[in-house]
């Protein structure tokens, strides 16, 4: 029953993509939401279903491929690990159809899109679900390299859904940045195959020393494209072309978790050499300085989450790092931070969104006084912002505190050095975003911001269950993390 | 187990008093008597839990909650001292917010969903501050604290000061915060456990083995409190944030929150640090940071002319106290165990006090805010006919933050100056400390002669529709200003809890029964050795007054002397008006320009980038662009190639194997 509910998260958003792509107009909102949801919900029953334990199932095998490899090349795969990015894919892919359904109408003041857009819309963004689930659910590399380009492929499709000059341009960068690090991933991915014969993500433990220096350079380019991070982030910021509820799900769910999935997957202590690992954490540090930076420079609401995205990105990243530096507390950490950073950042998104649609503006400068007519969004923002800030008790405290006692574990005074500089970034992140949101919502009303209410009933039920998630992620997430052992 | 379940019990009652106040808002009045309702029935609770306490003693702690990851949990141990915390907390609770639900219908643009609700989990936070025995569940609380009180702060959205308060003191609050994280963090990494008695382990062998780095943690634990507590250079935020708050919120910082820094001082300076030289060192440098504070919060409070601002800056002032108080007896506990009790006792004492008629003030001036709206002591004047109990209720606090006896401060500042100049037979330079005590306490005098005069005394005023407030707002102050008087008159009661709570928090000290310190009697009686060094006797003094005043009587009785009423001479104006009123911005003029500015003021501001990093930070423009442009030149020059001549490509294909042979032919050689 297990492996079947496995396939059929994949599956189900398929054919439910391929369904609303076909019918169009007001069926698809009606059947994405209905699958997106049904799915959702098969995803916390899978999880719950397996428990701690790994399930593993093979499933297919390529008939060339065959007597070479040790395991058929297609199956499912489901560990706390997978079940982590699970969690976080299709429930908030769910939130995502569902806010949606509201959002893309012909009364949104940022962007009106016509009833039949939405056919072509619900058929990518279900698509998207079902390649995020695919990557959950990989049980190796070369699977794993399928679903990812295929997010490629969707996030393409998607960032540039309005079809302007700007949304074309913005989805062809991010294409091609991506795609250079699918290239990396394929050669990583060869890599393995020629020296160890499999695709297994533990056979990366068992090359020999350049092959698996170079397996896992070249992994870690992929990642660091797909995660947006320095010097390669510069096709996030412009990602914000996309519809907002896209922008959410990429930012928060799929697309750059994925980059830092693989990392989590691959880095451990036994399979990555201590100077790969240094410099996975050198990364970390240097996009979390820059993304900090960068944060002062912006004036669009949506680029601004961007930054911060890349930076809590560069986090889960740290965590992978100092985990394949031995300690397993900043690993469990890391992808404790994965489900707390994208049910925060989906909040913050689609508050930015509920804006946009409401008001027609995403400037900073152009926007204030809001919390009068949008208290729901204004409360929903605030959380947001506190979650992600990590400030107790809400979720991104947890993972963050987690990944601070595992980076103050570290020999020598580089452990309290990395604690200085987490927390001094967390400090002035977390004094900037307050300071938007009180710009954004407190004082004088700016005439852009003199607008009625808060957003239509799917927008606002949405970012009530975020609010509720932002608090209670840790609850589910947390024995989830835990059940995975000191060596994962 | 009781302790525990009273506790949750209290907990979610404030819990559910804030989801319900939230669902009322609509409607203020009835959003805020839920409120009330929810918070007595806590506040009733958490005085069983304190009562409980000091009667039967601190109960087994027990652990709900365990965070294996980390070793940390949900511990709830309450000893006498949280016990004496919860009682304050309880008390300022439940007065603070009676007094809100009259006071809020003042704003009539501010939704009060942001109102009780907040102040209920700010309640909410202090009771789990005081209760934890973990430091990883001590930090949620104390932030959940520190983000609820942040909302008050933000109360009046349209107010641009009061946002930019709010986030100047979650900004500050939240590097403090951070700093005590870091310091809990590297005690943990020592002893892998979050829980206090781990720490205490942690830090005495941090303190053999890396003494620089125990350093560093105490002080980060210090900068930690000493913000929460306004102690001089961390309590800038202060004067901002707490005039910002509606009154019954600054009512409930006053009374309550602030006294949480000198809580967790507490807790770290007994508790987790071990007695040793480094509990005299860090003795010194609280009650430096003290005295310090004493000195500057004080003069800038004299030199204010809006009333809750001037009695922000005397919490700053007072807290200094405070930390006076509990600095000697750090310094004291390792060699005199007699003066540390003393010390201790003074600055817990003093904070009661402080509570009690801190709340007092601060409602007073939310009062006076209430029927004139405004709080400019140049603006008010003449309220006393009007509102003659509040006018009474704030001379009574304001006399007793004065230290003015018999009331309850000039008790505490007694045993403090007495603790001070007995110290300074060990350590003359305590002396000077004593002076500057005395001396801060007659500024604070001037200070609130000032408040006192610019509000309340002077012409009746001309405003229209004066009168007393409603009794929901007159009953807490004037309960807050009895328990000043009585615990003036009777000092020996309440410091006999106090001992109890400081006895119960650092058994190792073996501090003397408090018979030995100040005797038996009602009158408190400090002595060194077999002589007796200093008195005093409230109910003694006062009784004896009251038998003057009653002879006077009888003797102008007696005398059948007649009264005669005439009208107070007014330096021979003949038609006063308000415009030759003495104003309150015009009081102690030479300290406002000797004095101006030393409290050190902070602003935060956004960096600005130099224009060369700004472009570095622009990949697109200086590498990725470029490199796209290059491929495409590239691409541009070599489709230039195809020029679709068949001769052409034949001439490319001759040249192409005259390469190739080329190439072959000097590889062959």
């Amino acid at each position: 029953v297990l492996t079947a509910s496995l396939v059929l998260l994949v599956a189900l958003p398929a054919a439910g993509a391929a369904a609303a792509g076909l019918v169009g107009g007001r069926v698809a909102r009606r059947t994405a939401a209905g699958v997106a949801g049904a799915v959702a919900m098969l995803s916390f029953f899978c999880v719950f279903a397996a428990g701690p334990e790994a399930h593993q199932q093979s499933l297919a095998d390529l008939p060339w491929l065959r007597g070479t490899l040790d395991r058929p090349v297609f199956g499912v795969l489901l560990d706390p690990l997978s079940a982590i990015l699970l969690l976080v894919a299709l429930p908030i892919g769910f939130l995502t159809v569902l806010y949606s359904t509201a959002y893309l109408s012909e009364s949104n003041r940022d962007h009106p899109v016509a009833e039949r857009e939405s056919g072509r819309y619900y058929f990518w963004l279900l698509l998207f679900l079902a390649s995020m689930a695919g990557v959950a659910l990989s049980p190796n590399l070369l699977q794993l390299f399928l679903f990812w380009e295929l997010t490629t492929v969707c996030s393409w499709a998607l960032i540039s859904f309005h079809r302007s000059e700007k949304s074309l341009r913005a989805a062809y960068k991010a294409l091609l940045m991506t795609q250079c690090g699918g290239v990396a991933f394929l050669l990583g991915l060869l890599v393995v195959y020629v020296h160890a014969g499999s695709f297994e993500f533990a056979a990366l433990a068992r090359l020999g020393e350049p092959a698996r220096s170079s397996a896992f350079l070249l992994l870690m380019l992929a990642a660091w494209t797909k995660a947006a991070q320095v010097p390669f982030h510069t096709w996030l910021p412009d990602a914000m072309e996309a519809p907002t509820p896209v922008s959410a799900y990429l930012h928060a769910a799929a697309m750059v978790k994925a980059g830092v999935y693989l990392m989590v997957r691959t880095a451990h202590a036994g399979s990555v050499p201590p100077a790969l690992a240094s410099s996975l954490l050198a990364a970390a540090l240097v996009t979390l300085l820059v993304a900090l930076a960068s944060y002062f420079l912006q004036d669009d609401l949506k680029r601004l989450l961007a930054y911060s995205t890349i930076a809590h990105l560069a986090y889960v990243l740290l965590g992978a790092a100092l985990g394949a530096l031995g300690s397993a507390l900043a690993y469990k950490a890391a992808l404790l931070h994965i489900a707390c950073h994208a049910f925060s950042k989906a909040t913050l998104f689609l508050c930015a969104g509920a804006i946009a649609y409401v008001t027609g503006s995403r400037s900073i400068s152009a926007l204030g006084g809001l919390g009068r007519s949008m208290p729901l969004t204004a409360t929903a923002f605030f959380v947001g912002v506190l979650a992600v800030s990590g400030i107790p008790p809400f979720a991104c405290f947890w993972s963050k505190f987690m990944l601070l006692a595992g980076a103050v574990q570290l020999p020598g005074t580089t452990g309290p050095l990395l604690v200085a500089l987490l927390l001094l970034e967390s400090l002035v992140s977390f004094g900037w975003l307050l300071h938007v949101g009180q710009k954004v919502f407190f004082g004088a009303p700016t005439p852009v911001a003199c607008v009625n209410s808060d957003p239509p009933w799917p927008m606002s039920a949405t970012l009530v269950v975020l609010m509720l998630g932002c608090l209670l992620v840790p609850l589910v997430a947390l024995p989830l993390v835990d059940s995975i052992g000191a060596t994962p | 187990m009781t302790t525990a379940l009273l506790l949750g019990a209290s907990l979610l009652l404030l819990l559910m008093g804030a989801l319900v106040s939230l669902l009322l808002a609509r409607e203020r009045r009835k959003s805020g008597w839920s409120s009330v309702a929810f918070v007595g029935g806590a506040a009733t609770l958490l005085w069983l839990v304190s009562v409980k306490t000091f009667r039967a003693g601190a109960e087994p702690e027990l652990t709900l909650v365990r965070v294996p990851a980390l070793g940390a949990g949900l511990t709830v141990s309450v000893d006498c001292l949280s016990a004496l915390f919860l009682a304050i907390t309880a008390s300022i609770a439940l007065l603070t917010t009676l007094f809100s639900v009259e006071y809020m219908t003042r704003y009539p643009r501010d939704s009060v969903a942001r109102y009780y609700p907040a102040l209920q989990l700010l309640f909410v936070g202090i009771v789990g501050v005081v209760a934890s025995a973990d430091f990883l569940a001590f930090l949620v609380f104390w932030e959940l604290m520190t983000l609820a009180s942040f909302v008050l702060v933000a109360f009046e959205g349209d107010s641009s000061s009061s946002q930019r308060a709010a986030l100047k003191y979650f900004v500050v609050n939240q590097a403090a915060t951070l700093g005590m994280a870091a310091a809990g963090l590297i005690l943990w990494k020592q002893s892998g456990s979050f829980h206090f008695s781990a720490l205490h382990d942690a830090m005495g062998s941090l303190l053999t083995s890396q003494s620089a780095l125990a350093h560093v943690v105490l002080f980060l634990f210090f900068i930690g409190f000493a913000t929460k507590a306004g102690i001089l250079p961390m309590g800038d935020w202060l004067p901002d944030a707490y005039p910002a708050a509606p009154s019954g919120a600054t009512a409930a910082f006053g009374g309550a929150m602030t006294k949480l820094g000198v809580y967790g001082l507490l807790r770290v300076f007994l508790s987790i640090l071990p007695l040793g030289p480094a509990t005299e060192t860090w003795g010194l440098v609280l009650l430096l940071a003290g005295t310090a504070s004493l000195f500057v919060g004080t003069l800038m409070a004299l030199q204010q002319d809006d009333s809750k601002r001037l009695m922000s800056f005397h919490v700053i002032g007072q807290v200094g106290y405070m930390f006076l108080g509990v600095g000697l007896g750090l310094f004291f506990l390792r060699s005199h165990p007699a003066l540390a009790a003393l010390g201790l006792m003074a600055g817990v004492f003093h904070l009661l006090n402080h509570s009690l008629y801190k709340a007092c003030l601060f409602l007073g001036a939310g009062a006076v805010h209430y029927r004139t709206g405004t709080r400019s002591l140049n603006a008010l004047g003449g309220l006393a006919p009007f509102m003659p109990l509040t006018a009474l209720c704030a001379t009574t606090a304001a006399l007793a933050i004065a230290g003015v006896p018999p009331l309850n401060g000039f008790a505490s500042k007694w045993l403090l100056y007495v603790t001070a100049i007995q110290g300074a037979q060990r350590f003359p330079l305590f002396a000077i400390v004593a002076i500057v005590a005395m001396f801060v306490s007659l500024l604070t005098l001037a200070s609130f002669l000032k408040y006192l005069g610019g509000a309340f005394l002077g012409l009746p005023s001309t405003r229209v529709g004066l009168r007393e407030v409603p009794a929901s707002m007159l009953i807490p102050q004037a309960m807050l200003g009895l328990a000043c008087v009585a615990l003036g008159l009777m000092p020996g009661w309440p410091l006999r809890l106090v001992h109890r709570a400081l006895i119960g928090a650092i058994p190792e000290a073996g501090l003397p029964r408090f018979g030995a310190l100040l005797g038996t009697g009602a009158a408190l009686q400090v002595s060194a050795g077999s002589a007796g060094v200093a008195a005093w006797g409230p109910l003694a003094c006062v009784g004896g007054l009251a038998v003057l005043v009653v002879l006077s009587i009888l003797i102008q009785r007696a005398g059948g002397a007649e009264v005669r009423d005439v009208s107070a001479w007014n330096c021979g104006e003949e038609h006063p008006t308000e415009l030759v009123r003495y104003p309150a911005g015009s009081f102690y003029g030479p300290l406002k320009h000797a004095f101006r500015g030393i409290y050190p003021a902070l602003t935060l501001e956004p960096p600005h980038f130099p224009r060369w990093l700004r472009r570095a930070f622009d990949v697109d423009t200086w590498l990725y662009l470029p490199s796209a442009g290059l491929v495409v030149r590239g691409a541009a020059g070599l489709s230039r190639t195809h020029v679709g001549v068949p001769q052409v490509y034949l001439l490319w294909i001759l040249l192409g194997a005259a390469v190739v042979m080329g190439i072959l032919l000097g590889v062959a050689r």
